[in-house]
Order: structure tokens, then C-alpha cells, then sequence
């Protein structure tokens, strides 16, 4: 086994190994109790669809009408896993049965950012390129869940790499062909896990289309022979036909909601996203209620996210991409591939500039733009690898080594110190989150950290006390029933008016909540609560006789 | 071997004089050509520079941010301050604003009188028209030493001070008493009032909570329309003092989405103040009446409140006499 196979596998092992490890401390998340219901829902399609095929359609719309806000194949690997580890084999419970598919599929993106970086930088490059993307705080939460956003990422990255590939000279085992038919099947999983996978093709598109133009550079590069945006006398992107045909394939295979009546529900999907509601979020002391938001948003939320010295990787990472192109393109840089610079370029930078759009809805912290993060990771570790080869030729490994574990340290601490709290972590810049808290930043979203006063609220609630859990669903609030997390005797409360624990999360735009508790309870007085650096989080009231 | 021209020959010319430099640019570009642009060497170690800077200034960060934020002594040792000083009148300001732990630790109540509150506020900036009605005197509690500062609160509670004790340090705590010069102490509130008031409404409920009001927690009477009907509430208080002033506040409950209200506040049944409630100004419309030229008798006070349509989080009015 080479080395790059070794570091690209050692990764995806490790991510899978640590996601599993550090799972249970992770809350429920909003969007998660949903979809792990529908995983259950969906999972028992295909049994039932298989037993009795002439009534295939009553029983996906049965089965798929959980949830069809979002296409079926991500929750479909969520249903998949959890029938697996939770229904038959027994070894989790329903929650981190389910969560297990989101894992499988971060490992997938380990492997193949570990294998992209060593294709741009060598093995140092893929072995830094997945640390830069996984150490990022937000990035670092995002793999537990069984959401969507890191799922369409690594799915994106991946129709990407594949698109790449079918287009360049390092093709490996696969002919041009191979490569083609591989990214239309990935662009499908990806139109079947989250819409976002729409942008990607015309993004690819373009980077081929302005690859196209080399100016000075009168040949490739060996990384770019018959590259990407070659025109005149050379390779067609057929990638983007196999994508045009195969992607709508497999996105309404994956996704039996759609095997009747299709074009309807298509519309009624994509409208659903068309005109998403603008929830309301906090930014620099404003709550955003509607647009049109500020442009700056995207930039200055991951600014303040990404620990400073990966940002300053990252940074660095874009500027040496545009000054290749440069370079290459004033006939100075002959074996640099023009094409694959746009494509890391415009992948970094498009699902930023999307979501700075000023009438594009403003929430859920990095995650609307989290497929950049890849092409970000990559172009950091390469920015990386090459000053090592610069500053000192002789010991170029050893000088990349420090300038990553200076960049990569307090990451990892920073990390392991948020950690289960990803959706609450602000950067050093920022002032991590008490800095963030005096600026007026969202302090949190999603009513994941609920989890962490369980503990507190089963040693303490009064038998049989009615919860108002507020940001975290009453779904939620079943499923950690369920897996034995909180106790069975406790109701689920529709408000504080009708509660006698209330759980309240903090959120700015719902602050009147909490008065009304104060009101109702005859108290301003917190009974537990969880901080992160002093910040509160989740404060826990109780009226009188109901917390003992 | 190169000859040298011959001075006396007819090819050899002068060199061309330089160009005249009196401000001395052309000497100033010349020199900047010579290290602009950056070699790949010099960009690279600039890069270098850059992460190395970002990643120690990181693991600084990290190492220190806990000595910069109070532990669980530091707590105690203020909460024992304000449970030993703390007397009615008193409230706990804090800053930063998010410091919201005080309100697990510190006494709720003044512990010598268990009958009165002890108010902990979180103000995000504390400004003038903030009136800190009913205080006497503002206990500051605030980090120092936290990311981002303390916010402006201090600053602006020093003008209002006759008198500044501390800042006793406790731990990254820091605990400064400020006397107010001129403390705002109501004749009498509408909340408090609301007991004995007479109330008319036919399907709206009138309570005294705690609502939010332009991010922060405010005490007023809430009037509330739980069916379709949208009729008028009265509220009639009898025989109060005026004093110098009738202020207040007209807001919506949780600037939640709905239509709006319109308050007018009456005094012997003539119209003095009137203010709206509207979606959009999540701080309300004050109420202000000067009521320095009315005889100094006791009057009948008359609050009504018109919803001009569904008002879900209800209308929240503060009212209080200033003598």
C-alpha cells in the first residue's frame, strides 16, 4: 500500500472512530429529531415496497411523508445505518444508530480531501488538507449530527473531485469515461441530499469555461494534460452530460416521494426552497427579520469561526491560487493547470458569495456555506506545504511540520474546549464566545445544547413535572426518552404558561420566553444552566416544589 | 580586452545626463523596483510569518481566556458582598450584559427583607432616557478582564453618581457601588397599581408581567385579546397623586408580528398623553405628561388601550408619577 493510501484511509478511519466516540455528547438538534423519524419512516419503504410491489406508490407516499421538505437519500442512509446498529444488530440507540450514516459519509470526506490534497501537494499535503477542514470548530460539530450540511458537502466534494478527474491526465484507474459516469451517480446522491447540489454544475461549468482561457501558457503542466478547460482540440467535460443525465436519475430513484407525480412535487420542492421563511438572527447587535441582509455577513461570520491561523492558511491558500493563474497566464508558470486553479477557486468561493446574496435568508450559522470549507482546507494545506518548499528546500517537511502544528494546536484545543457546543464556538478574533456575546452575535441555534442539562433535570424535576423544552423539539424531547437520556415520567410542556421545569435556550428573538417564565414562575432565578466561557447557554427555571 | 573610446573621436558621445530629481522620486521608484515585486522566498516567508503569528496569538488565546473569567470563588465572594450590603433601593447592574450567572448566585431578594426585590439588570448600553426608576444605588458587578471589554455601562453610570465606592476586586470580579445623584422614586406604577384599579374589557386579559421590550426585560401591565373581538380596555385608577410627571411606555409584547395599539392616558376624563404601539419599533413610544401646573390634589387617572387589530403577544404599558 502506498502512502497516500495509508494517510487517506488513516483518516477516514479516524474520523469515523473519533465522530462515534464524541456522538452522545452532541444534543439533538432541531432539524435532526425530524429527520431521524423520517430515516425510521423511510427505512421501512424498501421491505414493504419489495413484499408487495403493486402498491409500491401508496406505500412511498406512506412511507416518504415524513420530511419531504428535503430529497430522500441522505435520510435514506440515515435509515439505513440506524436499521443496522439499532433495530437488528442492538449496539446504539435509535439516535446514534441513525447519526452513524451522517459519520460514514464525514469519513468519506476525510478520504477524499486526504487524496486531493496529495495530488495538489503530496503526502504532506494529504495529510494536513482534512486537518484543516476538520479542526475548524463548526466543521469539527457538524459531523455528529443526522443533518444534511456535511453530507451534500462531502456528496459535493466528491462530484467535484470526480468532475476533476475525468478532466485532467491523473485519471488513476478510471478512464475519462469512468470518472464522467462516477460524477453524474455523486451529483445525484448530492441533488438527493440537499438542494445547494443545484449550484454545483454551473459552478463546474464555469470553472471549465474560464479554464479554457490560458493567455500566455503555451502548454500544460503535467497535472493538466488534456485538462479541464481545454477548447479548441481537446477534451469535452462529458462529466457535465453524465451529471445533466444521471443526477435527476438517481435523485428521483433515491427518492420514491417522487415516483408518482413528479413534476408537481419537484415544483412544490424547490418553491418550498424558493421561499424559505427568513428566521430571525442576530449579527453585530441587529436581529435580521428580513431582507435585504448584509452583504459582508457569510465573510464576516467565517472570519470570526475559523480559527485565526487556518484562516490565515485558508487566506493565504486563495491569494497563491489567483497568483498561479497569474503567472500562468502571463506565460510563467508552465505546469501550472489553469483549469484546476479556477475549479478550487471558484469551489472556495461561490457558496460564500451565494449566501451573501442580500435576499438569500441569513441563518444556521457556516452551514449554508460549508461546501467551501473543503476547497478552503485544500488550499490552505497547499499554501502550507509549498512555503515549506520555499523557505527551506533541504528540510522543506520539517518547516511545513511547525507552521502546522502552530496552525493546527489551538484549533485542537479549541476544539476539544467547545466541544459539544460547535453551533455557540466564535474564533480568537472574535473573542471566542464571550467576545462574540458582547458584539451581539447569534449565541447559538438548532437547541442542541439542551443536552447537557439532562443530567441535572433527571436528578432534580419533580415526579411527573410537565417541560417546556423551547428550541428543542418535543421530537427531540421523545427520542431522548427513548435512548434513556431523560426521564420517562416527564411530560412534554407546550409553554411555560403550562410547564413546571422550563428549559430555556439563549436566543435573542425569543427573550420574551424567557420574561414570560419569569412572570409565570414567580422567579428571574435560574435553577441550573450550562456556560460556555461564562456565556449562558441554557438556563433551567422552575416554579416552586417542582425542583427538588 | 575592451578599449576605451577615444575621447577625441568622432562616435564618442557624453552619457545622457540623469534626469533632474529635485524631490528625489525618481530615486524613490528606482529603489522600490529593487524589492517590489516580492520574490516567491519573501512571500512565502511573510506567509509563514503570518500563520505563525495567528497561531501563537491562538494558543495564547486559549492558555489565557480562563484567567480572564471569573471561577466559581470569585462568585461566591461577590454574592457574599451583596448579601452582606445589599439594602431596598439596591439593584446589580452587569457588564458585560451577558454576565447572566449573577442571577443563579446573587440573592433575588435584599436578604435583611425578603419582602423587597433585589432588581439584576443587563443593560447593553445604559442610556439616558434609561431612568433606573426606584434605584438608589447600582452595584456594578463586572468582568475586566472578558473578551470585548465591559460594554459603556460604566462610564455612564459615573455621571449619574454622588458618590463611587471600589471597585473591590474579586478575583476577575469587580464589584463597584455607585450612589445615584438623583434616584428616580415613583409616587405610585400602574404594575403596582393594577390591584386595586378597575378594569373594563369584555374578552381581553389584563395582567402585570415581565415582557420584552427592546431586547430587555421591562415590568408593565399587558393587555391581551384572546378572541376575535378587539374592544377597548379602561383601566380607571381614583385618587392619585401626579406629582411633577406622568412617564412611561406604549410597546408591544415581544415586538411580536400583529397589529398595533394605541394607549391614551387620561386625567379627570380630559386626554393628556397618548402613544402608539406599532410592529416594527421593538422599543415602543414613550408617555409623557407634565404635570406641574395641575392642583397637587389627588386625581382620577384613566388608561385606554384601542388594538387596531390582532394583537398576539398583547400591549405592554408602564406608567408611573414621578414626584
Amino acid at each position: 500500500m502506498t502512502a497516500r493510501r495509508i494517510i487517506s484511509l488513516s483518516w477516514a478511519a479516524g474520523v469515523l472512530a473519533l465522530a462515534a466516540a464524541t456522538s452522545p455528547a452532541v444534543g439533538i438538534s432541531r432539524d435532526e429529531s425530524v429527520y431521524v423519524e423520517a430515516a425510521a419512516s423511510y427505512a421501512r419503504f424498501w421491505p414493504e415496497a419489495i413484499r408487495d410491489p403493486a402498491r409500491v406508490l401508496a406505500t412511498a407516499d406512506r412511507r416518504y411523508a415524513p420530511n419531504h421538505e428535503h430529497p430522500g437519500f441522505a435520510k435514506g442512509l440515515f435509515g439505513l445505518t440506524r436499521t443496522a446498529l439499532f433495530d437488528i444488530a442492538g449496539v446504539t440507540g435509535e439516535v446514534q444508530g441513525s447519526r452513524a450514516g451522517a459519520w460514514l459519509l464525514a469519513s468519506f470526506l476525510a478520504l477524499l480531501l486526504s487524496l486531493w490534497g496529495c495530488e495538489l501537494a503530496g503526502t504532506l499535503g494529504g495529510a494536513l488538507a482534512p486537518a484543516f477542514f476538520f479542526l475548524v470548530p463548526r466543521n469539527f460539530w457538524h459531523v455528529h449530527p443526522a443533518v444534511l450540511d456535511l453530507p451534500v458537502t462531502a456528496l459535493m466534494l466528491a462530484t467535484t473531485y470526480a468532475f476533476w478527474r475525468s478532466t485532467s491526465a491523473s485519471r488513476g484507474r478510471l478512464s475519462t469515461a469512468g470518472w464522467a459516469f462516477a460524477s453524474g451517480l455523486l451529483l445525484g446522491a448530492a441533488l438527493g441530499t440537499k438542494h445547494n447540489a443545484w449550484f454545483l454544475p454551473p459552478v463546474l461549468a464555469c470553472a471549465w469555461l474560464v479554464g479554457s482561457f490560458r493567455g500566455r501558457q503555451e502548454s500544460h503542466g503535467p497535472a493538466s494534460e488534456g485538462a479541464v478547460g481545454t477548447v479548441r482540440g481537446h477534451r469535452f467535460p462529458w462529466a457535465l452530460v453524465a451529471m445533466a443525465v444521471l443526477g435527476p436519475v438517481v435523485l428521483v430513484a433515491t427518492w420514491p416521494w417522487l415516483w408518482h407525480h413528479t413534476l408537481p412535487r419537484v415544483q412544490a420542492w424547490l418553491g418550498y426552497h424558493l421561499h424559505h421563511e427568513n428566521y430571525p438572527w442576530m449579527y453585530m447587535g441587529t436581529l435580521l427579520r428580513e431582507p435585504p441582509f448584509p452583504v459582508a455577513y457569510p465573510v464576516v461570520v467565517t472570519a470570526l469561526t475559523v480559527p485565526a491561523a487556518i484562516l490565515v492558511a485558508m487566506v493565504g491558500g486563495l491569494l497563491q491560487s489567483a497568483a498561479r493563474i497569474v503567472a500562468a497566464w502571463r506565460g510563467r508558470a508552465p505546469a501550472v493547470s489553469i483549469p484546476t486553479e479556477w475549479l478550487l477557486l471558484l469551489s472556495s468561493l461561490f457558496p460564500i458569495a451565494l449566501i451573501a446574496w442580500p435576499s438569500v435568508p441569513h441563518f444556521g450559522g457556516v452551514k449554508h456555506w460549508l461546501p467551501a470549507m473543503p476547497f478552503l482546507a485544500l488550499l490552505g494545506a497547499r499554501a502550507l506545504v509549498t512555503t515549506g518548499r520555499l523557505l527551506w528546500p533541504a528540510r522543506a517537511g520539517a518547516v511545513t511540520g511547525v507552521l502546522a502544528l502552530l496552525a493546527l494546536a489551538p484549533a485542537a484545543w479549541q476544539v476539544a474546549h467547545v466541544h459539544p457546543f460547535g453551533t455557540a464556538a466564535w474564533n480568537e478574533i472574535a473573542g471566542g464566545a464571550p467576545g462574540a456575546a458582547t458584539m451581539g452575535m447569534q449565541r447559538q441555534f438548532w437547541g442542541d445544547s439542551t443536552v447537557a442539562v439532562l443530567p441535572a433535570v433527571n436528578a432534580h424535576a419533580a415526579p411527573g413535572a410537565r417541560v417546556w423544552f423551547q428550541e428543542t423539539t418535543a421530537l427531540a424531547a421523545r427520542q431522548y426518552q427513548r435512548d434513556g437520556r431523560l426521564r420517562r415520567d416527564l411530560a412534554v410542556a407546550a409553554g411555560p404558561e403550562d410547564a413546571d421545569v422550563s428549559i430555556w435556550q439563549y436566543h435573542q428573538e425569543f427573550r420574551d420566553r424567557e420574561f414570560r417564565t419569569w412572570t409565570e414562575f414567580r422567579t428571574a432565578r435560574p435553577v441550573a444552566g450550562v456556560l460556555l466561557d461564562e456565556v449562558p447557554l441554557v438556563q433551567v427555571y422552575a416554579r416552586p416544589g417542582a425542583w427538588r | 580586452m575592451n578599449e576605451h573610446p577615444d575621447p577625441r573621436g568622432p562616435t564618442y558621445r557624453l552619457p545622457s545626463p540623469p534626469p533632474p530629481d529635485p524631490t528625489g522620486w525618481y530615486e524613490l521608484r528606482r529603489r522600490a523596483r529593487t524589492v517590489w515585486p516580492p520574490g516567491d522566498r519573501a512571500w512565502a516567508s511573510l506567509f509563514a510569518l503570518a500563520v505563525s503569528a495567528a497561531g501563537l496569538f491562538g494558543l495564547w488565546f486559549q492558555a489565557t481566556l480562563p484567567g480572564r473569567l471569573p471561577s466559581p470563588t470569585d462568585w461566591k465572594a461577590a454574592a457574599a458582598v451583596i448579601t452582606r450590603e445589599a439594602r431596598p433601593g439596591d439593584a446589580v447592574v452587569l457588564a458585560p450584559p451577558w454576565a447572566e450567572r449573577a442571577r443563579e448566585i446573587l440573592p433575588e431578594r435584599i436578604p435583611a427583607r425578603p419582602e423587597v426585590a433585589l432588581p439584576i439588570l443587563a443593560f447593553p448600553s445604559l442610556d439616558p432616557e434609561e431612568d433606573l426608576r426606584g434605584v438608589r444605588r447600582v452595584w456594578l458587578l463586572s468582568f475586566p478582564g472578558a473578551p470585548g471589554g465591559t460594554g459603556p455601562v460604566a462610564s455612564r453610570l459615573a455621571p449619574r453618581a454622588a458618590s463611587v465606592e471600589g471597585p473591590m476586586q474579586l478575583g476577575q470580579l469587580e464589584l463597584t457601588r455607585y450612589d445615584l445623584e438623583t434616584p428616580v422614586l415613583p409616587l405610585w406604577s400602574l404594575v403596582d397599581r393594577l390591584p386595586s384599579a378597575s378594569v373594563q374589557t369584555r374578552d381581553a386579559r389584563v395582567t402585570a408581567e415581565t415582557r420584552e421590550v427592546g431586547f430587555l426585560p421591562r415590568s408593565c401591565v399587558v393587555a391581551r385579546w384572546s378572541g376575535p373581538g378587539l374592544d377597548p380596555v379602561v383601566i380607571r385608577l381614583a385618587s392619585l397623586p401626579l406629582g411633577i410627571s406622568l412617564v412611561g411606555r406604549v410597546a408591544l409584547a415581544g415586538n411580536a408580528p400583529g397589529g398595533g395599539a394605541s394607549v391614551r392616558v387620561k386625567v379627570d376624563g380630559v386626554e393628556v398623553a397618548r402613544a402608539d404601539a406599532t410592529p416594527g419599533r421593538p422599543a415602543g413610544q414613550p408617555l409623557r405628561f407634565d404635570a406641574s401646573r395641575l392642583p397637587p390634589a389627588s386625581h382620577e387617572v384613566t388608561v385606554e388601550i384601542v388594538p387596531s387589530g390582532p394583537v398576539p403577544g398583547g400591549v405592554c404599558i408602564d406608567l408611573a408619577a414621578l414626584p
